[in-house]
């Protein structure tokens, strides 16, 4: 455990928020979390969202109504502090064979673990990422993302310019589909098993079907 | 281990001598993966949850440290439980070696941490001894399970065992046990959720009592040394976890051999830093989950040390 120094809170929506803490001396992989605690010793797992050589650790954060943690970390200031656990985690994108290609589907904060290998790997891209919002506001990073060679927005409450209005499990047809494929599905847990099972009755090997639930449908 | 222990050691709060288990022969040895997990569920005997670190993770130089100790004092198995062992990035590597030596024993939640390492998992079945996986499906009841456990881990769960068995792992299951349930009943539940899965139906069904969070303090009946002659036979005292095994935790960066896998929130049980030290040091039963094993015979074991009734399962 460490105390580490608030950087910036910077709102994203309403509800949605990217907290930035000093990162001090924390080593981590791509898809690695820290639990952030509150001041009554809760904690919550957030999953970073830098590359492992930024100055900051970046987090992408819904504040959950009554979230205890959620809803003190948005009250942050500058120069505040956050007590963190030690880096920990169990997916980790893009780690596979050298050979093997990977893709990124996420929903929501779920595309923090993507924009965590992204801006490590940034010279080794996913064959695909797709990313479903509600919104159109509530997508992060999106100019980091646009500038991937296959990416795809999809917003399912409102029609935004040039995005693929709908869920993005609507997207699954566009999957690339090659056993050498590995699949990292990150976010809203009906989104996960929609795709996974999708994925398997496609004949895609199950061990190449990685997955992350950041939160449930009936919690959101 | 520790530096003094006190007269609550030895003696009840009346004063009068306390039962203990003196270990024999090391059977099993188990280790703590550490205490963090995937999930954050509120019975949680081990107060696990993402990223806590009271008990640290194990790395494969603790462990082969006592993996070989116990090899050399004639150990027949090797277990390990968390936290959730997949969390622990150390851990398919500590499998790897372990299983050149002895059978092991795991015990997971079969959630994301294993199904993310499946790859990896499979091939330990082709490693010298046998790997078994013991799955925690807490009640014949996806919703009750998914209560404490967090949405479509049931189902998450039973999809992952039958995956393992097809895979040739030995499996097995872990369950809660009510208070005044009718066992056989509850265990026949299952049937269908088994069948679902394509697993035997006659695997093996673990049932734990009430064990309580790290630290707290139910009021449980103490245990005497006479209630050890008087209701117990020799049988059932070898019976005792802290008869025949031992488990290494990791604890502020140091590893200990505490005397059990149920007593790890008190320091007393810290028996050494060695298997033959800790071996030789007498188990006092006055943490409330030692009257676990002697009133319910609790065990987190499957192996054959359970001289009394249905080896390696709880019965009342």
């Amino acid at each position: 455990m460490q105390n580490l120094i608030v950087h910036d809170v910077i709102a994203q929506t309403e509800q949605l928020f990217e907290l930035q803490l000093d990162r001090a001396n924390v080593a981590f992989e791509p898809g690695n979390c820290l639990a952030l605690f509150n001041n009554n010793e809760e904690s919550r797992p957030y999953s970073i969202a830098s590359g492992t050589d930024d100055e900051l650790l970046r987090f992408l954060i819904r504040r959950v109504p009554e979230g205890p943690v959620s809803q003190w970390l948005t009250e942050r200031k500058p120069g505040d502090m956050v007590q963190v656990s030690e880096p920990f985690g169990w997916f980790q994108p893009g780690r596979s064979e050298s050979e093997e290609q990977s893709v990124f589907i996420a929903t929501g904060t779920g595309i923090a673990p993507f924009l965590s290998y992204l801006r490590t790997m940034p010279q080794q891209p996913p064959q695909a990422c797709f990313y479903g919002v509600s919104l159109a506001a509530e997508a992060f990073a999106l100019d980091e993302l646009k500038a991937l060679p296959n990416f795809q927005l999809a917003v399912s409450r409102e029609t935004a310019n040039g995005d693929f209005h709908g869920r993005v499990t609507g997207l699954m047809e566009q999957l690339p589909l090659e056993s050498n494929i590995h699949y990292y599905l990150c976010g809203l847990d009906e989104m996960i098993d929609e795709v996974s099972g999708w994925l398997e009755q496609k004949n895609i090997d199950y061990t190449h079907i990685h997955r992350e639930v950041f939160f449930y449908a009936d919690a959101t | 281990m520790p530096t003094q222990r006190d007269n609550n050691w030895f003696f009840s709060s009346k004063g009068e001598k306390r039962g203990y288990i003196q270990p024999q022969l090391l059977h099993e040895l188990w280790f703590h993966t550490g205490t963090s997990c995937n999930l954050r569920c509120p019975f949680c005997l081990e107060g696990s949850k993402p990223g806590d670190d009271r008990l640290q993770f194990l790395t494969l130089e603790d462990a082969k440290t006592f993996i070989d100790e116990a090899v050399e004092m004639g150990v027949e198995k090797f277990s390990f439980t968390g936290g959730e062992p997949f969390v622990n990035p150390h851990f398919i590597s500590i499998l790897d070696y372990a299983l050149n030596l002895k059978p092991c024993l795991l015990l997971t939640n079969a959630t994301e941490p294993l199904m993310n390492q499946f790859a990896q998992i499979i091939p330990l079945n082709d490693k010298p001894y046998p790997l078994n996986f013991r799955v925690s499906l807490d009640h014949p009841d996806p919703q009750k399970h998914d209560e404490s456990r967090g949405k479509g881990n049931f189902k998450k769960a039973l999809d992952t065992l039958g995956r393992l068995h097809r895979e040739g792992f030995g499996v097995s299951i872990a369950r809660h046990m009510l208070d005044g349930e009718d066992s056989t009943a509850v265990d026949k539940a299952y049937a269908p959720y088994f069948r679902q899965a394509g697993v035997p139906l006659d695997i093996t069904i673990i049932k734990f009592p009430e064990f309580h969070t790290p630290g707290s303090l139910p009021n449980v009946p103490e245990i005497t040394e006479s209630c050890m002659t008087s209701y117990l036979t020799e049988a059932q005292r070898n019976g005792f976890m802290c008869h025949y095994s031992k488990m290494i935790v990791k604890e502020k960066g140091e590893c200990g051999v505490y005397a059990c896998t149920l007593v790890d929130d008190d320091d007393d049980y810290n028996l050494g830093r060695t298997l033959k030290e800790a071996m030789t040091e007498r188990v006092m039963l006055k943490h409330h989950r030692c009257y676990s094993c002697f009133a319910y015979g609790a065990s987190c074991s499957e192996g054959p040390c359970n001289t009394d009734g249905e080896e390696g399962q709880i019965s009342a």
